[in-house]
């Protein structure tokens, strides 16, 4: 259930981003809300379901967005599996020592993007604008915290099974018995 | 036994007293009328009666005057303000709702305003095929510039088709699914265009660097370039027709080095605007890619 409710409020934002976000094409300061989800994926769950989410949002992504198939696959891999890293040698797991660690992995990640897409794809991305990422990772930064609290809400409504076990197993008229 | 007579003398006397009296006061009443009637004169009984009654007169009249008073002050504007609020919340539900209505009416207007411009723009085009779609979606990466837009394959857009609007050229279709295509602006940094200045004939590449304005490649040192001039589609290749808008010339920077001037040319689209866009249908470009593919 957490994965597919992470799926889905995957898709959600990424829609919200493309959209909402997005009052006219040319506009910079869309919040990168599905990075925010990559950094939760990172800093709360666990690998293999994280990747399961991982993989329809990047496709998603890539759909909506880019010229280039594949860049949000590295950008939310990459972003993954660096704060993964880096959220493994940190002595303390706390939302707010955490968001700096997260908008300084969005440049990074941005970055190595950028520089690999330079490297393969020679003149086919915007040249790289310092103001313009500083303010996305502000933006980052401040979409975390709500972001992270509204996540974990969700994985909190998602772990409470509708149909747990207990509940559907036939029991003996004996309490005492075990079965 | 000696009770019985006094008794009896006793009911006597009181019958005597109640017949004298009522004598008595029909005897008075009889001269008040006979007086009244007779003399018309407002005679001293009057004036005492009125004496007696003024007083009390005055008190009743001065108490509902007063409460007249009190009403007309205090329940009345009560009244009055419940009326004025109810009022007043009707008018102010009114006034959104026309304020609505307004709203509504200018989007409409300028919806129509816009939708009859594309559409004289169809109607200089003679002879092309095109489809009219609307942005569902802009790509909020800073790397690249494209649109999702509601029309696809079912609808008859192709890959590579030109997407214009009114004021020119727009981009290109990049990707197609059967309901919606992706186009690629020509702001796009992976954009190029073949174009032509209008006034000179020269022809060149125009390319998209990301931002409001394009990238005039190739374009010889020798050849005469102003700022304020226009540059139109050259039509070569077969994908854009020849002559349509897309910029003026806003820059031009000479560099000692090189052979080709550095031109910056501003959209004729404004791109902060876009919203209905027109995608030319183009019948020989299966035919192109097919040559090409051989």
């Amino acid at each position: 259930m957490v994965v597919l409710h992470f799926i889905a409020v995957g898709v959600v934002l990424a829609i919200l981003q493309t959209t909402v976000c997005m009052r006219t094409p040319v506009s910079f300061l869309a919040p990168d809300f599905y990075y925010v989800l990559v950094a939760y994926l990172a800093l709360r769950l666990d690998v293999l379901r994280s990747l399961v989410i991982l993989f329809p949002l990047a496709c998603v992504l890539d759909v909506l967005s880019g010229t280039i198939l594949g860049t949000y696959a590295l950008i939310c891999f990459g972003g993954y599996f660096f704060l993964r890293q880096l959220a493994g040698k940190l002595p303390v797991n706390e939302l707010l020592y955490e968001l700096p660690l997260i908008s300084l992995s969005f440049l990074a990640v941005s970055w190595a993007v950028y520089l690999f897409l330079e490297l393969f794809q020679p003149g086919q991305q915007a040249a790289w604008s310092w103001w313009k990422i500083l303010a996305r990772m502000l933006l980052v930064a401040l979409c975390s915290y709500p972001l992270f609290l509204f996540f974990d809400l969700i994985q909190k409504y998602s772990q409470r099974s509708f149909l747990s076990w207990g509940k559907l197993r036939l029991r003996s008229d004996n309490r005492r018995r075990r079965t | 036994m000696r009770k019985k007579p006094t008794r009896k003398r006793s009911d006597r006397y009181r019958l005597f007293r109640i017949v004298i009296l009522a004598g008595l006061l029909m005897t008075l009443g009889l001269i008040f009328l006979v007086s009244t009637l007779g003399s018309q004169n407002f005679g001293p009984l009057h004036k005492l009666v009125l004496e007696a009654m003024g007083p009390l007169q005055k008190a009743v009249t001065l108490s509902s005057s007063y409460l007249e008073t009190f009403k007309s002050e205090y329940i009345d504007i009560l009244q009055d303000s419940l009326r004025l609020r109810e009022e007043n919340k009707r008018l102010v539900q009114q006034l959104q709702e026309n304020e609505n209505i307004l709203n509504k009416s200018r989007e409409a207007m300028a919806t129509n305003a816009s939708l009859r411009k594309l559409l004289e723009f169809k109607n200089s085009l003679d002879q092309q095929q095109m489809v009219a779609t609307t942005i569902v979606g802009k790509d909020p990466s800073a790397m690249f510039r494209s649109v999702i837009i509601d029309r696809g394959s079912n609808s008859g857009v192709g890959r590579g088709n030109p997407v214009v609007n009114s004021d020119g050229v727009v981009g290109q279709v990049f990707a197609v699914t059967p309901n919606y295509a992706k186009v690629l602006l020509a702001i796009a940094p992976s954009s190029a265009i073949d174009v032509l200045l209008q006034k000179s004939r020269v022809r060149g590449i125009l390319k998209g660097n990301g931002t409001l304005t394009y990238r005039l490649e190739y374009i010889l040192k020798t050849a005469e370039v102003e700022e304020g001039d226009h540059v139109v589609t050259a039509g070569y290749g077969g994908i854009f027709p020849t002559g349509l808008q897309v910029g003026v010339i806003s820059k031009i920077i000479k560099k000692p080095r090189g052979m080709f001037h550095e031109i910056e040319v501003t959209p004729s689209v404004d791109y902060q605007k876009l919203e209905n866009l027109l995608i030319l249908q183009q019948p020989q470009l299966g035919e192109i890619k097919q040559m090409e593919q051989r």
